[in-house]
């Protein structure tokens, strides 16, 4: 049983790849991390509206990538823009694996990023876009303006969920080799146990990946109900007036 | 053509799917004049109104406003609604920006004023129907009553030349119906252009120069308010009156 609980928690052994993993591992994290967030909801922002688009020959291109992206295991996405890209010449990030990574979790995160705002574009009600045109705003205008900004609230929890797949796939630019000072937290852990035989680096490890991935979850959570407060909708509930101010806010809880 | 006219609608028509919800629909409409739309639900009184800019798309006829032919396929849609204000039975406020924010954004973005001058103008607005001490709430905290309102000072912001009001008070709680009729009422008294789908009898009454009796896609009568309303002509519009009255 002692020995068990060694091969996962051995402190000295913890305590000697903490350094690593807080000054090298936790930083390439997040960058990957970050950048492949961004890379997912700019071209998932972009694939949504070809989705949504009313001419079919348009949303034919966005739902082929959408499901091709989504259908295919993280790891071989990887391996085909991470070592298939150079192999074939097309180096865009010269030797960095850390490019390509970003590159291809962002591929991935865009095809689940377009789905998930695209619902979220749908489900905000077709009166807001019609007053905001109504008053001359252009469709593009209506769009960036009032439509998408509501949208992106309604479902910020789903993106949450999205950007904690992307932090724990930017793990897969393990595949790519990376040298010291590239490693991200699972290289620096994975690298300690082969030669220790022993876990408990990727325990450590795991610790730092649930310190990014939790509180995300939390922030975002209490944003979400901060902006739910600001917009909750409801059409012919009598609404609390503004003397009776003391009861408005769990009034608002309620119904959400 | 009459070039004097605020709105001319000739020919109007519109299905959906094989429902012809208007059936050749031909009114004018005079600068200042305040024209109710009645009759029955189904009528096609709500349609008519999104048509007259361009909410819906009509299949045939025409539509101008203000000088500018909407249905002609060279137009500027988006210029021309600029210059038409339009009040919605659920209000309609973009839910995510504060009341002052609601008022500013389309003479932000659509008439380039900078933010300062659109706040100043907005204020002004909200001021005018007594909304100014809400410039900084949510729509979800206001009452039905006051989120109209705010409607109705967000499309004012635009100083349209035409307003149309599609059943601006059908949605709200008996008590809070006065206040906005009055808001309703002083814009006429003011010599605002108003085309207002409406169930509120008394307010057609008070406010209309002219009102039009809808029935099955069509203007079944039209008048001076107390001649449709008080001497009504015909079986289908004495008896939708016995209802609504």
């Amino acid at each position: 049983m002692n020995g068990f609980f060694h091969a996962f928690f051995d402190l000295p052994d913890m305590l000697a790849v903490l350094p690593s993993l807080l000054t090298e591992g936790l930083p390439n994290t997040l960058l990957i991390a970050a950048l492949a967030v961004a890379v997912g909801l700019s071209a998932g922002l972009v694939l949504a509206s070809l989705l949504l688009s009313s001419r079919w020959w348009v949303r034919v291109w966005a739902r082929c990538y959408v499901d091709v992206f989504r259908g295919l295991p993280a790891i071989l996405t990887v391996s085909l823009v991470g070592l298939g890209l150079p192999a074939a010449g097309v180096r865009p990030f010269g030797r960095d694996p850390l490019g390509y990574a970003v590159l291809a979790v962002g591929m991935i995160s865009a095809a689940y990023c377009a789905e998930i705002l695209r619902a979220g574009i749908q489900s905000v009600p077709p009166g807001q876009s019609e007053a905001a045109r109504s008053l001359g705003l252009s469709y593009s205008a209506a769009m960036r303006l009032v439509v998408v900004p509501q949208g992106i609230r309604n479902v910020l929890p789903a993106l949450t969920g999205q950007f904690i797949v992307d932090v724990k796939e930017s793990s897969l630019v393990y595949l790519l080799g990376l040298a010291v000072g590239q490693r991200e937290l699972f290289f620096i852990a994975s690298e300690q146990q082969a030669a220790t035989y022993n876990s408990s680096a990727l325990v450590a490890a795991g610790v730092c990946y649930l310190v990014i991935t939790v509180p995300l979850t939390h922030l975002v959570n209490r944003l979400d109900r901060r902006l739910r407060r600001g917009s909750a909708r409801s059409r012919r509930i009598p609404r609390p007036m503004p003397t009776a101010a003391a009861g408005t806010e769990n009034a608002l809880e309620i119904q959400v | 053509m009459n070039t004097q006219s605020a709105i001319e609608v000739r020919g109007l028509r519109k299905s959906y799917g094989g429902t012809e919800v208007l059936r050749g629909v031909d009114f004018d409409v005079a600068p200042g004049e305040v024209v109710c739309v009645i009759g029955p639900s189904g009528s096609g009184k709500s349609t008519l109104l999104r048509c007259l800019n361009l909410v819906e798309r009509p299949d045939s006829g025409t539509v101008t406003v203000a000088g500018a032919c909407l249905t002609a396929p060279s137009v500027d849609v988006d210029e021309a609604r600029a210059r038409i204000g339009m009040v919605f039975q659920h209000f309609h406020l973009f839910a995510h920006l504060s009341v002052l924010q609601n008022v500013t954004l389309a003479p932000r973005h659509v008439r380039r004023l900078g933010k300062d001058e659109a706040a100043r103008r907005g204020r002004a607005h909200l001021a005018r129907l007594g909304l100014d001490h809400l410039a900084d709430r949510r729509p979800a905290e206001l009452s039905g009553g006051q989120q109209q309102r705010v409607a109705i000072a967000r499309a004012l912001a635009m100083e349209p030349e035409v307003m149309l009001f599609d059943e601006a008070t059908s949605a709200l709680d008996p008590e809070l119906v006065k206040g906005v009729l009055a808001v309703m009422r002083d814009l006429a008294d003011d010599g605002m252009t108003m085309v207002v789908v409406t169930h509120e009898i008394g307010f057609a009454r008070e406010a209309a120069d002219r009102v039009l009796f809808m029935d099955g896609g069509v203007i079944a009568a039209q008048g001076p308010a107390r001649d449709v309303l008080d001497r009504p002509d015909g079986p289908r519009l004495r008896e939708f009156l016995a209802q609504v009255l």
